[in-house]
């Protein structure tokens, strides 16, 4: 065998390798679970579910932004509840809460 | 109002003697008056028209052999444009109407529907229309007969976020909830859905990143029972110590934060439900299904982001869900899973008897599970164009995924089937008990798909991805014609008997009756049928708007009448009702329907049949002025 057909033996080897190697990644097919009902897989030259944070899928969430859900519906139950509880006592509803005495 | 009063009070006695007969056969759940009303063909008090959801009358006065002379009874605008979704709600001698933002209500007495009884107009923050993803639609009332101390009550949903009860008698609010709140960009389109003494109500807002729930209401106060979400700990999911105990391979506890999303991207994860619900009392579960993850860009969120795009069974009482099973992990094409859930019970292949669901899904897999444990029967491709996935493993539950059909970041995906407006979207279909078929409407519509980076703001639309949608491979996409499809379908064998092409979406759902007859709207504004056995055309009738609700079906004083409403709109009309051209607006929809307005305009009103059209107004007196004389 001359140089060059190794050389050429080595990057078939090589593109085979790297092939096979990115194979199960590039088919993330949903079948390949880690415990189930977690088969998720990152994409071949994407990064991994601990990864994206500091790379340039980076969603970077704003944790203020992300709680605001959350302040909404406590504050809106606190709300209903002071409705219904008045509706239940007085048998009369009233919507404004500000109308409500405690 | 003698008369109607008078009318009012043998109705009720009918159904409190109806209730009575009832309770003697079903002790176990005699206290559900709905159960015994929605049994009888002269109504029509839920969506679904019965808890099994099957939008099937055994009404059989119209019938295969002469819907050819069913003519227009009556109508009856509701004043305002946009898509006019759901149907109606019959229950003796009323029905009652609902209308697109700022949801009207009417009552209208049957005897002379020319008069509205009471009207309901809410007062709503505008700003509630710029959060709405997909038109300011409404998918329907609710009713609860009442208990002798407190009235009867109609149940129903603002766009601004409120679940209001109103008097069915007489229209007055009787009490107003806050459940959604629109600085956050959370709305409610859904209608409220009563079970027992509850009524729940389910959420919508993934396009803007919110994070689903349903929640439980006591009908008669308002009181909140119970909140469950799609995605976050198990206490806030709120799973029974036996969830998915059946089927532990689909997945069990601690699976809605870190193991299946990363950091806290579950607290804006979306999974909203704001599709249709049904509800058996023998198991005491009620099946629905939750929605995308938010944002569409899958790259943001990796993970199989559960507990978005399952189907759910859950105690009414408690909440508490016996079993999930996730159609779509990973969602990278929005395919929300909210779609209908039709109830039933057929033999399987081994010619065991089973207590089925069945869930046509926008991923284009039509489920049917067993609903007393969430067990898979069967999950066959809506149609063979489908092809993100390659087939549903049944043993694994896990849809075998095809990459080349993925979305990613920095890469345009193209002609992936279904787009995401599904193959199926929000129209609530029909099955027949006697042929063992179920009705379905269908899309036919396929996109290219590619992702960007956005940050997140509440308040804000959090979507990320661009799309371009056309028609699928059976369509005509020179012409931008043949978007949908109508079949009907065999759980059981996993075949369609028929198929029929239609020009646009079949977007609203179907009505099946014993008369051989599968009613349903079209987006290009007619009420169609065809014959159950064959899908033969038989009859049709030019509405003055598209059709996104489906048909309902009531017999007053022995006559048969159907009822659909008008009024286009919802996500395919978004074009032609806010006025786009730009393709890739209304989120990819305005191009697929871009010739929509050359076949229909705005709207808004309920139109009525019968046989030749017999009504009320048959005796012209009926509804005339007759002045101080009489």
């Amino acid at each position: 065998m001359n140089i060059t057909s190794r050389i050429a033996g080595v990057a078939a080897a090589a593109a085979l390798t790297a092939a096979f190697a990115s194979a199960p990644a590039l088919a993330y097919d949903g079948t390949n679970c880690k415990e189930p009902g977690v088969c998720w897989e990152a994409k071949p030259g994407y990064p991994e579910k601990s990864k994206i944070a500091g790379s340039k899928y980076d969603p970077k969430h704003d944790p203020k932004q992300v709680s605001k859900q959350s302040d909404s519906i406590k504050q809106m139950e606190e709300r209903n509840k002071k409705r219904a509880d008045n509706f239940s006592k007085t048998g009369r509803f009233q919507y404004d809460v500000s109308k409500i005495s405690d | 109002m003698t008369k109607l009063r008078t009318s009012v009070s043998a109705f009720t006695l009918t159904a409190a003697a109806a209730i009575g007969v009832a309770g003697a056969a079903l002790p176990a759940f005699a206290n559900d008056k709905l159960v015994e009303l929605s049994n009888s063909e002269e109504n029509w008090p839920m969506t679904g028209k019965t808890y099994k959801a099957q939008n099937y009358s055994k009404a059989t006065q119209i019938n295969a052999e002469n819907v050819k002379t069913l003519k227009p009874a009556w109508a009856f605008s509701t004043g305002v444009l946009h898509g006019h979704e759901g149907t109606p709600l019959v229950i003796g001698d009323k029905m009652y109407v609902h209308g697109a933002f700022p949801n009207p209500t009417f009552a209208l007495d049957l005897n002379e529907p020319g008069k509205i009884l009471w009207q309901h107009k809410p007062k709503q923050a505008p700003t509630a229309r710029a959060v709405a993803c997909c038109d300011v639609v409404n998918r329907g009332l609710a009713y609860w007969p009442g208990d002798g101390k407190t009235p009867s009550l109609i149940l129903k949903t603002q766009l601004d976020g409120h679940i209001v009860a109103v008097n069915a008698d007489t229209g007055a609010e009787f009490w107003k909830m806050e459940n959604s709140d629109i600085k956050v960009g959370s709305t409610l389109t859904i209608a409220p859905y009563v079970i027992k003494d509850t009524v729940l109500v389910g959420s919508s807002g993934a396009e803007l990143g919110v994070r689903g729930y349903v929640t439980a209401y006591d009908v008669k106060t308002g009181a909140q029972k119970w909140r469950a979400y799609a995605t976050g700990p198990d206490e806030e999911l709120k799973l029974a110590k036996d969830f998915n105990m059946a089927n532990k391979h689909y997945g069990q506890f601690n699976l809605g934060t870190s193991k299946t999303w990363e950091g806290d991207a579950w607290k804006i994860g979306g999974g909203t439900n704001w599709g249709w619900y049904a509800f058996d009392p023998d198991t005491n579960l009620f099946y629905y299904g939750s929605g995308n993850p938010a944002p569409w860009n899958e790259t943001m969120r990796p993970g199989d982001n559960k507990w978005t795009m399952t189907i759910w069974g859950r105690d009414i009482d408690t909440g508490e869900a016996k079993f999930g099973y996730q159609k779509t992990p990973h969602d990278e094409w929005d395919y929300a899973g909210v779609n209908v859930m039709m109830l039933s019970e057929q033999k399987d292949k081994q010619g065991k008897l089973r207590k089925l669901l069945t869930h046509p899904d926008r991923n284009g897999i039509v489920y049917t599970l067993d609903r007393t444990d969430g067990t898979l029967v069967s999950a066959d491709k809506l149609d063979d164009t489908v092809n993100w996935v390659k087939q549903v493993d049944l043993k694994t539950g896990v849809p075998i995924r095809d990459p080349e059909f993925a979305t990613r970041m920095d890469h345009k995906a193209t002609e992936i089937c279904p787009s995401a407006m599904g193959y199926h979207n929000q129209g609530h279909d029909s099955y027949d008990p006697e042929k063992q078929r179920f009705y379905m409407g269908i899309n036919h519509i396929c996109m290219d798909w590619e992702p960007f980076m956005l940050p997140y703001r509440a308040g804000q639309f959090f979507v990320g991805a661009t799309l371009w949608m056309y028609p699928g491979p059976k369509g005509d996409r020179q012409n931008y014609e043949g978007l949908g499809q109508i079949k009907s379908y065999d759980a059981i064998n996993n075949k369609y008997d028929w198929e029929k092409m239609e020009r646009f979406s079949v977007w609203g759902g179907t009505l099946a009756t014993a008369g051989n007859l599968v009613f349903y709207g079209t987006l290009d504004g007619f009420i169609k049928a065809r014959d159950t056995r064959t899908g033969d055309l038989l009859w049709k009738y030019r509405l003055p708007s598209g059709v996104i609700g489906h048909p309902m079906t009531y017999t007053h004083k022995g006559v048969q009448y159907v009822a659909i409403y008008y009024g286009v709109g919802g996500w395919p009309g978004v074009g032609l009702v806010f006025d786009l051209n730009d393709p890739t607006a209304g989120l990819g929809a305005v191009g697929a329907f871009k010739n929509l307005a050359n076949y229909t305009q705005m709207g808004g009103g309920v139109q009525v049949f019968s046989l030749n059209g017999k009504n009320p107004y048959d005796d012209v007196n009926v509804g005339e002025w007759t002045g101080k004389g009489g």
